[in-house]
């Protein structure tokens, strides 16, 4: 008798296995029924739904990045997006909920001892803690190396002083990887250490929740270090180690945010379609006019190239692929500036009634427009493609 | 608690794109396979006894081409803890009787105390072969299953069958074969926790020579039946719409059947 | 000369079943099409009653009583095989209805006896090698035509392929014991349940009307009750309708419930999807009344009329009541 595991059928470039099918159907399935329903009363509230963290929780969609000996699921780079697209279909607020608990927890991923990550994930892997990804500054957004938070040696911990801004789930987190100078004198991309610092801690405070224009249900937030101490245990990696560390987890976490994107963009593609088949004018359905089909058609195409590559992406990042920098900017900045298009475009389609919020696409315009900016701006993804394409000056 | 669960990859019905071969054979290329509706409901009731008993396993059982661990994950995503599958070329083609002695010898390989199949497939619809391999084997057979109620220290299980004027309540001694409906319940989702064990679990694969079988006696080279001739049914004459309110309307439609002499 | 054996199922009151009679009429067409003879067999002790009404439709019918009345179907598989080899090798074919216990025996037999099966027969007749089953597959979507390969088979037949005819004159009923010779497991009937107010069986009713997610819930059903008792005929519903707690999953027509071929199918608020069509599909008339316009049963239906499926429906049954008068 041979033995035959299911696991032998990875998928291949062009068509997802049925494992995959699976999973995000079952995640569409919760999405649709449970998540979208509060889609528009979050936006209105801008309260952080900690019912859909629960619910994410219970079905163990927070669990889909972790390791399964610490409780996770073990998903790859793919399984993890593929949900944070279905989610985001629905919420790009609550797709974001996995896509942040990816994000922060892949600086341990990549640099943490064994150690460190069996204390912190399992409660991460259960969703019973939340996880933030702390570099940006109020001084240092697209030039993050110029962040001017400090992380002092003083015996066996750490004396944390300086600030951060625009902190997704900053206000909400168990834990936040915080990214600090600890050596000024060193060469620039050598200064730089990475610690997880266990909320709440003296010295560490939130001093401003920010008003967006979209996400509106995702606290950003503003966040003070006065003092904070923190255990020379809780430092990834070695001393200097932080912005290798900060650069490899954004190469593996931009994904998610092109996940999110094409979840959005999806979305707003649906409603669009959906209204076009139903509004009658001029005595016909208005997607059987020309000028609405072919901005239909040029939505779905351009939603459908996103996806393709966004999967593309996450296959070869997890193959281990040299170029995995390029790849990460390559998708995010296609789904980014995709979902912008087809939600405006959306909006369009809709006509008077994608302005009010009696629909969804206003929301889901104006939630698109982060993809454009965090996580690395677009500009900031030219650049890296760039650089890949023509490599350093001579 | 084991429990062997048959199960048979068949052309996705809500695919709409069954066709057949030259030579008559199904083209199983032609459409997605997904498993059979009627096995997912057997596999839930024997999930739901097993995790009742706190012990046990659910084993799959399948006739199918190499292909099908693919469509038996979703029933190891389910729940199911492992799967056999009997496949080989010469297989292509079989009919039930042959598919009847192939998996009827299959089961002679496994330990268990209870078998359960769904009542027909959708794409045979025939509901024949549980009643052939339990005959082979010498198992008790209870059919058309709304309930099941194994209790393994008796070494009994009862069963309650949809009868025509409702049910039936029937017994036998352990090992038996049990064959069920959608009365039994709607199975479960598959949870994203069981779709990613499901990668871990083992799929063993039998073939014909393991099971002491000859290639000329299964497959197109064995079939008992030979399909000659097929056709789309006559088409049916247009749709008549009635648009008018409900009295004129009702009388259109007694007129028509009227017509018809239904009336 | 080589015969058509005909297997004939009696039901709780030992009547013989109207399939069993289209079956044994299906039969003789065969036989004088090919050249056969058909005989009647009834696997069961005390079947007299039955037989003498069987005996109606074919020229000889055997009540084997060598199986207990109320022996499963597998058992009087067994006692079939074992006249096959004995007293009956002279059959070639064995017809059955493809009831629940009809389709139980028949892969008992066929196990026996290694002949093939060709089941849910909607019609047969003879061609340039014998016998020829037509069978419709894929929800509806092909109609087949097959052979045994080896000249020797078991035929499933599904209600309403013919309408039974009885003979000019009756034939006769003898009776037989025969030993099984296979060993079949022993299973026992412990209890038999009748439901209270059990519905009209669908499964060879001459009309059905049935009632889909459009009904609203389980009240909704008595009007239709009211106009499958006006119409003569059995109410069948959608898995929507079942899945809701409306009613009884015997009633349900579809995918994974039952295929049926009534003379009339009155679809109320049903729309139409696959998994339902795939059930009805082969009615002979199919009328149904919905309130969308565009829902998949105006494509097959023969009258689609667009309405409230309260309003017609009930001036629908006014209007049939008064009829009757």
């Amino acid at each position: 008798m041979r033995s035959v595991t299911t696991a032998d059928r990875a998928p291949g470039p062009y068509r997802l296995g049925e494992e995959h099918e699976m999973l995000r159907d079952a995640v569409r399935v919760l999405a649709d029924e449970r998540v979208a329903p509060r889609a528009a009363e979050v936006d209105r509230t801008g309260e952080f739904p900690e019912d859909l963290r629960r619910l994410l929780a219970d079905h163990d969609i927070l669990a889909l990045p972790f390791p399964t000996e610490h409780g996770g699921l073990g998903g790859e780079l793919l399984t993890v997006c593929l949900a944070v697209e279905q989610l985001s279909r629905a919420c790009a607020t609550t797709g974001l909920i996995l896509a942040v608990q990816e994000l922060g927890s892949l600086p341990i991923t990549l640099a943490g001892t064994a150690e460190q990550q069996a204390r912190w994930f399992p409660a991460l892997a259960s969703g019973e803690q939340l996880i933030a990804f702390a570099l940006t500054e109020a001084e240092a957004g697209s030039d993050a190396a110029a962040l001017r938070t400090t992380a002092r040696r003083d015996g066996e911990a750490y004396v944390i002083d300086g600030g951060k801004r625009f902190i997704s789930h900053g206000s909400v987190a168990d834990l936040v990887v915080v990214f600090a100078v600890t050596d000024s004198d060193a060469k620039r991309h050598a200064r730089l250490s990475a610690f997880v610092v266990e909320v709440p801690s003296d010295g560490f405070a939130v001093t401003r929740l920010e008003h967006k224009m979209g996400i509106r249900g995702s606290p950003t937030a503003e966040l003070a270090f006065n003092g904070l101490r923190v255990p020379a245990a809780n430092r990834l990696g070695e001393e200097g180690d932080g912005w290798s560390i900060a650069m490899r987890t954004l190469d593996r976490s931009r994904p998610g945010i092109a996940a999110q994107a094409v979840g959005i963009a999806q979305g707003a593609l649906e409603v669009a379609t959906a209204y076009a088949r139903e509004r009658k004018q001029f005595g016909q359905r208005i997607g059987d006019f020309q000028q609405i089909g072919a901005m239909l058609a040029d939505m779905d195409a351009g939603v459908e190239a996103a996806r393709q590559l966004l999967y593309k992406a996450c296959v070869e990042i997890d193959a281990g692929a040299a170029d995995a920098s390029r790849w990460s900017a390559l998708c995010k900045l296609v789904a980014g500036d995709t979902a912008m298009r087809v939600t405006t475009d959306a909006v369009q389609v809709l006509g008077g009634y994608g302005y009010i919020d009696e629909f969804p696409v206003e929301r889901m315009m104006r939630d698109a427009k982060i993809t454009q900016l965090y996580e690395g701006t677009q500009q900031i993804q030219r650049l890296v493609i760039a650089r890949a394409l023509l490599g350093t000056a001579d | 608690m084991r429990i062997v669960v048959l199960t048979k990859p068949v052309p996705d019905p809500a695919s709409g794109a069954e066709r057949l071969l030259p030579d008559g054979r199904l083209d199983r290329a032609a459409s997605p396979a997904v498993v059979n509706g009627n096995d997912e409901y057997v596999l839930e009731a024997a999930l739901k006894l097993v995790e009742a008993a706190g012990e046990g396993e659910v084993i799959l059982l399948s006739m199918a081409p190499a292909t099908a661990p693919e469509t038996m994950r979703k029933a190891l995503a389910m729940g199911a803890h492992r799967g056999v599958l009997v496949t080989d070329p010469a297989l292509e083609g079989s009919c039930a009787v042959a598919t009847t002695r192939v998996l009827a010898a299959a089961l002679k390989t496994i330990e268990f105390d209870l078998v359960f199949a769904g009542v027909d497939t959708s794409d045979g619809v025939a509901g024949v072969v549980p009643a052939g391999i339990a005959a082979l084997n010498g198992l008790p057979y209870l059919s058309y299953a709304a309930g099941i109620e194994p209790d393994m220290t008796a070494r009994r299980v009862r069963v309650r069958r949809i009868s025509p004027t409702g049910f039936d309540v029937l017994e036998a001694a352990m090992p038996a074969l049990i064959s069920g409906t959608q009365a039994l319940g709607e199975p479960r989702y598959p949870s994203l926790k069981g779709i990613m064990a499901a990668r871990n679990k083992t799929i063993d694969t039998l073939a014909l020579a393991e099971l002491g079988i000859d290639p000329s006696t299964v497959g197109t080279a064995g079939a008992k039946t030979k399909v000659h001739a097929w056709e789309p049914p006559p088409p049916r004459a247009a749709t008549r719409v009635i648009r008018d309110a409900p009295d004129e309307a009702a009388r259109q439609v007694v007129a028509f059947l009227a017509e018809r002499r239904l009336v | 000369m080589t015969r058509i054996l005909v297997v004939g199922e009696v039901d709780a009151t030992e009547a013989i079943t109207k399939l069993s009679t289209e079956v044994a009429t299906l039969a003789r067409a065969l036989a004088d099409a090919l050249g056969m003879e058909t005989l009647g067999l009834i696997p069961s002790a005390g079947a007299e009653g039955g037989a003498g009404e069987f005996a109606r439709y074919l020229p000889t019918v055997v009540v084997d009583d060598g199986v207990a009345s109320g022996a499963t179907a597998s058992e009087r598989a067994a006692t079939i095989f074992a006249a096959l080899e004995s007293s009956l090798t002279d059959v070639h074919h064995v017809l059955l209805p493809a009831s629940p216990d009809g389709r139980d025996l028949a892969g008992a037999l066929s196990a026996f006896t290694g002949w093939g099966v060709l089941a849910n027969a909607t019609g047969a007749g003879s061609g340039d090698d014998g016998l020829v089953v037509e069978q419709s597959v894929f929800g509806g979507k092909l109609i087949t035509r097959s052979t045994f390969t080896d000249g020797l088979g078991i035929v499933t037949v599904r209600p309403n392929t013919v309408t039974a005819v009885a003979q000019d004159a009756p034939g006769t009923v003898e009776t037989r014991t025969t030993a099984p010779t296979a060993s079949v497991a022993g299973v026992s009937v412990v209890d038999r349940i009748e439901s209270e107010g059990a519905a009209v069986s669908i499964d060879d009713a001459r009309i059905i009307v049935s009632g889909g997610r459009g009904v609203g819930g389980a009240e909704g059903f008595a009007l239709l009750q009211d106009l499958a008792d006006a119409l003569g005929g059995a109410v069948g519903a959608t898995r929507a309708a079942v899945d809701s707690g409306w009613i009884a999953y015997s009633q349900q027509i579809g995918q994974t419930g039952k295929i049926v071929k009534p003379q009339l199918y009155l679809a109320l608020g049903i729309s139409g999807a696959i998994q339902h069509k795939v059930g009805m599909q082969t009615a002979e008339t199919i009328v149904a009344v919905n309130r969308d316009p565009d829902a998949p049963m105006a494509e097959f239906a023969d009258l689609y009329v667009v309405g409230d499926l309260v309003e017609v429906g009930r001036a629908l049954l006014d209007q049939l009541r008064a009829r009757a008068g």
